[in-house]
């Protein structure tokens, strides 16, 4: 016997509108459906009548978290169309509230990831250690939300050797933070054992599906734009891409913490090469005719800004596709054949940015709903063959 | 792959189906294709050239026409396969049978632009809520929205 439950647009584990249709014979979930659109602002339609310096504003408010992710993609393509080139202390800047960016996003998931998983203190140490890169965020920008630093042509504001020696201080304290989490996970059975195993994604089934950031590479995908399309001071940066291959939380869990290492790597090389002279260039109001794909690699994963100029002071076509879209599909492959129990930590494992993604979602797949009576014999052997193949892995070990 | 490379095998692999190719900038390449070839194209780019990752579908309004631009991602760097159909009959096939992930954008150029894609596997609306009005395509250049006014129960009039 199959039942639809359905979750959202409005529910009490959801942050974000959206619905997700769950089919489920017992608790195991055999199809689910995802629903879009309960958030569609029309940015994109909207962005067509802004000037090129009011869309700034307009895309620093696609997302609340990856806010600085949409602002950059989109002023690197308006500087490709208006042939300018920003001075290389203006890259640098831009690149290091990039990845700070990618810390406080990352440090944001690991307290989600552990809070569904049943471990709180987990949650509450890595948020309390969140406000250390805030409160950085905070001191650069004077926000610790929408940063504002973007602006076609380099960024907005300046560090001094006082903020340079405040960051780095800070990056000292979350290294040794993170490298406690790294310790906890290899040493609390429960939590690993919480997460291996749950929302296989093979590798052949992400690239089918397109899957981007951390939760391709922890099915052993190797990309992220930063290597493949270097933007900003990314080619001149040295760092690796994290993967992982157990293509479940866990491998998500260990690429985020990895991630984070590389992330603290690259500011403090980004801090202590950063160049001297401006910081930004004067941009025309207009733009010649032309069209250009920008591409940025968000905390999430690839985002990917498709820009048309006309030569007015406005754009003739944007288009905007968050990371989070990118992933949907995967997520439904990732939560058929889990548990119900399962939902919330698959679901919040992709890191949805529900807000971000709304421009565009659904699938829905449901087999046939045919009923059938079974011997007692014939479901004893059904249950054998399910704990044969548990979807949980026993056992499992932390990869050091 | 460097952008000469991944042109000199395009060229091999496609050979008369490219009408025309440019490289605007560095990792960047422009392919324009009919739409009658695409979903061979498709299929080439995917088996061929190993290009499994599919980054976006633009859908730009051209005048009379609908411009379609597939963005696909690889190691280094990106490609755009450019077609365009009739605003009169925008029909184009669907490639989600061949790259399943592009299925929620192929979705959106069919809520936002009215294009119907053939053979999409799954043609229901997906940004659009279920009581939008048909024929209303928000994308389309000669779309303008048009804030209803507002009424205050009790309100003066």
């Amino acid at each position: 016997m199959k039942f639809t439950i359905p979750i959202g647009p409005q529910h009490p584990a959801l942050k974000e509108p959206i619905s997700l249709r769950m089919t489920v014979e017992g608790e195991v979930i055999r199809d689910a459906d995802i629903r879009l659109g309960y958030n569609h602002r029309g940015l994109e339609k909207l962005a067509e009548e802004r000037t090129w310096i009011q869309n700034i504003y307009l895309m620093e408010r696609i997302c609340g978290i990856c806010s600085h992710s949409h602002t950059t993609c989109y002023v690197q393509g308006v500087e490709k169309l208006m042939e300018i080139e920003p001075p290389k202390r203006g890259l640098y800047i831009r690149t290091l509230v990039a990845e700070l960016e990618r810390i406080h996003s990352h440090l944001l998931w690991l307290g989600v990831a552990g809070h569904e998983a049943g471990f709180d203190s987990f949650f509450m140490y890595t948020w309390r250690d969140r406000e250390v890169v805030m409160d950085i965020l905070e001191m650069i920008s004077g926000n610790r939300v929408h940063y504002a630093m973007n602006t076609i042509g380099g960024v907005r504001r300046d560090l001094d050797d006082l903020q340079v020696k405040k960051i780095l201080d800070g990056l000292e304290v979350l290294k040794k933070r993170t490298e406690y989490y790294f310790k906890i996970g290899a040493n609390e059975p429960t939590f690993v054992a919480r997460l291996a195993g749950v929302g296989y994604l093979s590798k052949e089934r992400a690239m089918d599906l397109c899957a981007v950031g951390p939760t391709a590479r922890a099915s052993g995908v190797t990309r992220d734009v930063r290597k493949d399309d270097p933007y900003a001071a990314y080619d001149e940066t040295p760092f690796d891409v994290c993967t992982a291959d157990t293509c479940d939380v866990l491998g998500r869990t260990v690429v985020r913490i990895k991630e984070l290492f590389e992330s603290y790597k690259i500011s403090e090389f980004l801090l202590k090469s950063l160049p001297a002279g401006g910081i930004a260039v004067k941009a025309p109001k207009r733009a010649k005719p032309n069209e250009v794909l920008s591409r940025y690699e968000a905390p999430r994963g690839e985002n990917t800004h498709y820009i048309k100029s006309n030569g007015t002071d406005k754009p003739e076509r944007l288009k905007v596709r968050a990371p989070t879209l990118a992933n949907y599909p995967a997520t439904v492959e990732m939560l058929r054949n889990g548990f119900i129990a399962d939902i919330p930590l698959i679901f919040a494992a992709i890191d949805p940015c529900i807000c971000c993604a709304e421009r565009a979602v659904e699938l829905v797949n449901a087999r046939t709903g045919e009923e059938k009576a079974l011997r007692f014999s014939e479901l004893r052997k059904l249950a054998d063959e399910r704990f044969k193949n548990p979807s949980l892995k026993r056992n499992a070990v932390w990869p050091f | 792959m460097t952008d000469i490379e991944l042109m000199e095998k395009l060229k091999s692999f496609l050979g008369d189906k490219i009408v025309e190719m440019s490289n605007p900038g560095l990792r960047r390449v422009f392919m324009k294709v009919d739409p009658r070839n695409l979903a061979a194209v498709a299929v080439s780019l995917k088996k061929d050239l190993g290009l499994w990752y599919i980054a976006a579908i633009s859908g730009v309004d051209v005048e009379d026409s609908f411009e379609i631009l597939y963005h696909f991602g690889h190691d280094n760097g990106s490609l755009s396969v450019r077609t365009r159909i009739p605003k009169a009959d925008p029909h184009i096939e669907s490639i989600s049978p061949i790259v399943p992930g592009a299925i929620f954008y192929e979705r959106e150029l069919q809520d936002m632009f009215g294009i119907i894609v053939d053979h999409i596997p799954d043609p229901r609306p997906l940004v659009v809520p279920d009581d939008w009005p048909a024929g209303n395509y928000p994308l389309r250049k000669d779309w303008k929205y048009e804030r209803p006014p507002e009424i205050i129960p009790g309100g003066k009039q």
